[in-house]
């Protein structure tokens, strides 16, 4: 697209879109707001980038390789946490041994297994949009 | 009270209005995005039930990312829709329509009001959860502590799930899309 407008409004918007997202990923604990949304508001910046631009200038900023490896990390982090808490001797999934006393141990927990919704939702759907927006459906590829 | 019941209305005909909308229309895009106004409206139902989380998600993943999602999907169908003149099947989907939709209404006799206090959903462990939420886990967003803590294997569930359904994408178009860019490479040289 060779709009130049939307070019110089998407370098503009694209940082804070992605300030959005971490406000709303970190701040889910007092307002509105977590992992799911946070990881779609930050694909969302990058699918913007990604149709404005091209989707090989955003596969600079955003490499596949990177984006698989987030993909699977966020959910790995989701496992580990739990896992932490089932070797220090809780139940799987219960954040009271992580910090210092049980609210704390529960604030560490959460915030950590929020970022791992947010990281696999942000890559899942920046890889879904790099998938359809590439994949050629039976057509020949002329251009 | 009377205010709330103008802007539930409101938003029920306009959620009528686009349902009808997108039963009539035949182009492909004013299909997609027709419905992520409808989800829009559906967030905006989701606040004034006080429910913002969900009204946060629905209006980021219904209106927002699903649409940019048929969008590019979009790209791979015909443009329009064909015309089909009325046969044995729409009689059918007539009835089928009816049928369920009257079950639904009939049914919906017996929910309780929204937000009284003897309700199901206040009796079981919404006492618990609210209270543990502010002396045990000490969050304010009760939603978080619910969805991070109290039912953290659902929320386990849910991520893996994403998960699962992004690696089943990549595994089926990955191939071709290695192949493509590839292709895209050695012309670009």
């Amino acid at each position: 697209m060779d709009n130049l407008i939307l070019k110089v409004c998407t370098k503009v918007l694209f940082t804070p879109i992605i300030l959005f997202g971490l406000y709303v990923q970190f701040h889910g604990d007092f307002g509105p707001g977590g992992g799911f949304q946070a990881g779609v508001i930050v694909a969302a910046a990058f699918i913007l980038y990604a149709m404005v631009f091209s989707v090989e200038d955003c596969k600079v900023i955003m490499p596949p390789k990177l984006n698989f490896f987030l993909l699977a990390l966020g959910a790995f982090l989701y496992g580990f946490v739990g896992i932490i808490g089932l070797i220090l001797g809780d139940p799987y999934l219960s954040y009271d041994v992580l910090g210092t006393t049980k609210e704390a141990g529960q604030h560490i927990g959460i915030l950590l297994v929020e970022f791992g919704v947010g990281l696999t939702v942000c890559n899942v759907m920046i890889s879904l949009f790099y998938s359809f927006a590439n994949f050629n459906f039976g057509k020949k590829n002329n251009d | 009270m009377i205010g709330e019941i103008i802007i539930n209305a409101f938003l029920v005909t306009l959620m009528l209005t686009i349902a009808i909308f997108i039963i009539n229309t035949r182009k492909v895009i004013s299909t997609i995005l027709l419905t992520g106004t409808y989800s829009l409206v559906a967030a905006l139902m989701f606040v004034s039930l006080d429910a913002v989380d969900v009204a946060f998600t629905e209006a980021s993943v219904g209106a927002g990312i699903s649409t940019i999602l048929f969008l590019a999907a979009l790209s791979y169908l015909p443009k329009e829709e064909k015309e089909e003149k009325f046969n044995v099947k729409h009689i059918y989907a007539i009835c089928t329509c009816t049928i369920v939709a009257g079950l639904l209404i009939w049914a919906s006799y017996d929910l309780p009001l929204v937000g009284q206090l003897e309700n199901p959903v206040h009796q079981n462990l919404a006492q618990d959860f609210i209270e543990g939420s502010r002396n045990h886990i000490g969050i304010p967003n009760v939603v978080t502590s619910i969805l991070a803590s109290y039912r953290g294997y659902d929320t386990f569930g849910e991520t893996v799930v994403i998960y699962t359904a992004g690696i089943a994408v990549l595994v089926l178009l990955y191939d071709e899309v290695s192949k493509t860019s590839k292709i895209n490479k050695e012309k670009n040289k």
